[in-house]
């Protein structure tokens, strides 16, 4: 803690004393961009952005400041083909229709941890301290393993440039949120270190004024990240890169009609990675990685009356990773990579009987071939060995294929999967004002008996000894599309993808309480698929405007349902009459949370001469079922759908000397949409005023 | 908008009576006298107490009548019963299946419980809509349709339209709105009473 505070201190004052400016982001101009076009996240290698074959987004640090975002949910939302989610356990993403469990967030290629319910809170992430962020689309569980289903998001943090550096950019304004980063970097030919400070909070904003209760309660959040790094010669060379997260949210509930509860919940989350490459000739390079991540949350909620416990809960996790990867070029046109790793997971939770822990091994295996110039192959696979699951083999094949030197055809199939996570397999949870209980697999047989013991269970639904093993949820996946681009002005992408997924996870009862509730465990039970199309173009209109629009259509069905409406099984009532009907296919809405259309519109004008940039963004959501009114378990019916609605964010900015400061204005939701019942993460108009400052020497 | 309501209601039962003298008339060959009867019964009030219903007879049971096996249904708030076991004196069964009204032709040949003790013969008619709007509510399941054995050993089919006076359109703001809410406890169903003993609902 005391590490930062010092670089902190020696930030600020190298700030006064600085001499030369360093040129911020913003107008790097378009040809050294487009040589750096390379990404690492699809094949765990450097390659060309045209030549990957698999649907990859590349969001550079540029396109964020000058769209004026500094969190991680914020820069996703604007993304075409994804959709940030708005849920009581946190702002995650969709992609592919997907729930946001099936999405990787890495940092740095290392997977975060910290989930509730499956969703990780995006907004935990800065976004002011990153070079870029890859996303892929389609699964990438051939080198990521469980939970790559979806995709992945990988966070690419700065590399330092030469000599010393620093920075210090801060956004202030509506609902008291404010977000301050200070960055300080040395690097030398050998040498490098550099720390990064971020403060983020907020006052918190409530939706029903009347109700006395915050619909998001105010919160101060502090994220932390050292990276060293050192050169021992040209062959070997070891970096560190340590993260420390912490946030501290104050609550307020309505319990019940009079009674209120209110407390403190605190999240911890910290990752250290050491990294050993060493190169052993020109075509043989190995990268040893060590991974350790914990992630502590605390809340202890009293009731404001008596200041009796309301609920008090802790949840510790660990992930701890040793891996090993060499990269080997065979021919000048065949790439391998090969990589094995081993995993260490824990887990101690208030609503775990024990501590629990996860042992894995895995191994991967990829071959990059380009048979002709033209034509690139990827071949791979990966085995995990799990203790607790079925063990996993995840193959993937995909291809790309320059038609020309502007258009690229690309595809790829390949199989996902993402392992029950300890709440499904070790949750023993009883609802204290409901009085339902939860069981994971592994409890289930003991939790039943004793509350049979206990005079609790009326009747048992099914035995827990015939239960079967919980499998791993799986999907094969295929994505087809085009990236297109005959100028240097215009790049049009698209991407046709069908995923099948098999044996969600998913909960049902197995014995009723004689309090009426039931008790329930998990199960591999549905099967679903999701299908569309996305498709993005961007396009330099004259020198300073460019204008880019991207699109999906989206279908997500539960395959058991529509076998279902298919055997004249399922029905709705009539809103007016209130008479059974039976449901065809057409009124079938799919899948909760999923709109069929979702767009978005993005102009940007730079003057360059000036140093003004306008950014303006209009985006989509189509209407989606939230919930079921009609009492069929499925949306079907008009009002069991939101309203479509569109975001505009713009923002407004210019840089002052020689583009060390940039000062911006930024809104969020112009338009002021509110859903207030049905939308819980958007508050509204949100203004914001930032300033950014610069500096290397 | 209670009348388009009463109106539309009135329209298709009339709809479904014709339509279903039209099936009558297609699928036998030599027509046999049906003692089907079907009526929909609106806002049947028990909002001050227990109600019974008599479907041999199409009218509510009242007075002493209610301690005898002339009712098959009485109603209880969210709660229906069927006039046997822990609810009465009678031999009423019921069980409910998963159909529309208008395509279940038979009643099935069993599985009929009679009421016990924390496990009446009719349960899962409806959902509580808890905090998701429309809050507070009592929306009728669509699909279920309860088939009855009555005392007297004759079959019929029921099916709950709304718990609320008037039949109100439940995906309205006023409806969502609890000061505009109609008042609960008011049945409106239909049902198709066989006479003749058989199974048969054409």
């Amino acid at each position: 803690m005391h590490i930062y505070i010092s670089l902190f201190l020696l930030t600020a004052l190298t700030v006064t004393n600085a001499r030369a400016q360093q040129r911020d982001t913003l107008k790097k101009d378009s040809a050294s961009r487009q040589l750096k076009e390379v990404v690492i996240t699809g094949t765990r290698t450097l390659k060309s952005l045209q030549q990957v074959p698999i649907p990859i987004t590349r969001i550079t640090s540029e396109e964020i400041k000058k769209r004026g975002l500094v969190r991680l949910n914020e820069v996703l939302s604007e993304q075409t083909g994804m959709t940030i989610l708005d849920d009581p356990h946190g702002q995650g993403i969709q992609i592919q229709g997907f729930d946001p469990a099936y999405t990787l967030i890495l940092i740095d290629g290392l997977p975060l941890i910290g989930r509730s319910t499956g969703i990780l809170e995006l907004s935990r992430i800065t976004t002011n301290n990153i070079d870029r962020i890859e996303i892929v689309k389609g699964p990438t569980s051939s080198l990521y393993g469980s939970e790559a289903m979806a995709g992945v998001v990988n966070i690419i943090t700065n590399e330092p440039v030469k000599g010393f550096t620093g920075g210090l950019a801060g956004r202030y304004g509506t609902n008291k949120t404010a977000d301050l980063s200070v960055n300080s970097a040395y690097k030398t030919d050998k040498f490098y270190i550099s720390g990064f400070v971020n403060r983020y909070s907020s006052g918190g904003y409530t939706l029903q004024p009347s109700s006395g209760v915050p619909t998001v309660s105010p919160f101060e959040g502090y994220t932390f990240n050292g990276k060293t790094a050192y050169k021992f010669d040209d062959n070997t060379s070891l970096r560190l890169s340590v993260r420390y997260y912490t946030n501290n949210q104050d609550s307020r509930f309505l319990v019940d009609d009079n009674r209120y509860a209110a407390g403190k919940g605190t999240e911890k989350d910290f990752n250290i990675a050491p990294v050993l490459t060493h190169r052993f000739s020109k075509k043989d390079v190995s990268v040893l990685q060590l991974y350790r991540s914990t992630y502590k949350t605390n809340s202890d909620i009293r009731y404001e009356d008596n200041g009796s416990v309301y609920d008090q809960t802790y949840f510790n996790q660990t992930f701890n990773r040793g891996e090993i990867q060499n990269d080997y070029a065979l021919t000048g046109n065949l790439k391998l990579t090969a990589g094995a790793g081993g995993q260490y997971e824990t887990v101690e939770a208030t609503r775990y009987t024990k501590q629990q822990s996860f042992t894995s091994g895995y191994g991967y295996f990829q071959a990059d071939w380009l048979p002709v110039k033209k034509l690139d192959i990827i071949a791979g696979g990966r085995y995990d060995a799990h203790s607790v699951y079925k063990s996993q083999f995840s193959p993937k094949l995909a291809a790309s294929y320059a038609l020309s030197s502007k258009l690229t055809i690309l595809g790829s199939a390949g199989k996902g999967y993402k392992a029950p996570d300890f709440r499904q397999l070790y949750l023993n949870f009883t609802n204290a004002e409901v009085g339902y209980s939860v069981f994971g697999y592994e409890e289930a047989a003991a939790g039943i008996q004793r509350l049979q013991q206990e005079g609790q269970i009326e009747t048992v639904l099914i035995d827990p000894s015939t239960l079967k093993r919980l499998n791993a949820e799986s999907s094969t996946s295929f994505n087809f599309g085009y990236r297109y681009k005959p100028t240097d002005k215009l790049y049009w992408t698209t991407n046709v993808f069908r995923n099948n997924i098999d044996n969600l996870i998913e909960t049902a009862a197995i014995a009723i309480k004689t309090n009426g509730q039931s008790v329930f465990s998990y199960f591999n039970l549905n099967k679903v698929f999701t299908q569309g199309i996305e498709t993005d173009l961007s396009y330099q209109l004259f020198k300073p405007l460019q204008v880019a629009a991207g699109f999906q259509y989206l279908e997500a069905y539960d395959q058991d349902v529509l076998d279902q409406i298919k055997a004249g099984e399922v029905f709705t009532k009539d809103p007016e009459t209130n008479l059974t009907k039976v449901i065809k296919r057409s009124d079938y809405g799919g899948l909760l949370g999923r709109s069929k259309y979702t767009w978005n519109v993005r102009v940007n004008y730079l003057d360059e001469k000036t140093g003004i940039n306008v950014s303006v963004r209009a985006i989509y959501r189509g209407r989606y079922g939230y919930k079921d009114s009609d009492g069929n378990g499925i949306v079907n019916r008009d009002d069991e759908y939101t309203k479509g609605y569109v975001l505009v964010n713009a923002s407004l900015s210019k840089m002052f000397m020689k583009d060390a400061i940039r000062v911006q204005l930024t809104a969020q939701n112009l338009l002021n949409y509110k859903d207030s019942l049905v939308i819980l993460n958007l508050p509204g108009r949100l203004i914001y005023a930032g300033l950014a400052y610069n500096f290397s020497k | 908008m209670k009348t388009i309501t009463t109106m539309s209601l009135a329209l298709s039962t009339a709809v479904i009576l014709l339509a279903s003298s039209c099936s009558k008339d297609n699928n036998d060959v030599t027509p046999v006298v049906s003692k089907l009867t079907t009526k929909t019964v609106a806002d049947l009030d028990g909002s001050t107490g227990n109600v019974y219903y008599s479907l041999s007879t199409g009218t509510q049971v009242t007075g002493a009548d209610t301690a005898t096996n002339k009712w098959d249904l009485k109603f209880k708030s969210t709660s229906i019963f069927v006039n046997s076991g822990t609810s009465g004196i009678g031999t009423t069964q019921g069980q409910v299946v998963s159909s529309t009204f208008e395509t279940l032709l038979a009643a099935p040949a069993d599985g009929y419980k009679a009421d016990a003790t924390g496990a009446n013969a009719i349960t899962g008619w409806y959902t509580y809509t808890a905090d998701t709007a429309p809050t507070h509510a009592i929306l009728t399941v669509p699909g279920k349709i309860f088939v009855i054995k009555t005392s007297a050993g004759n079959y019929a089919k029921v099916e709950m339209i709304s718990y609320y006076k008037g039949n109100p359109n439940t995906t309205t703001a006023d409806f969502a709105d609890l000061t505009k809410r109609p008042a609960s406890r008011f049945y409106t169903f239909r049902f198709a009473y066989q006479g003749d003993g058989t199974t048969s609902f054409k």
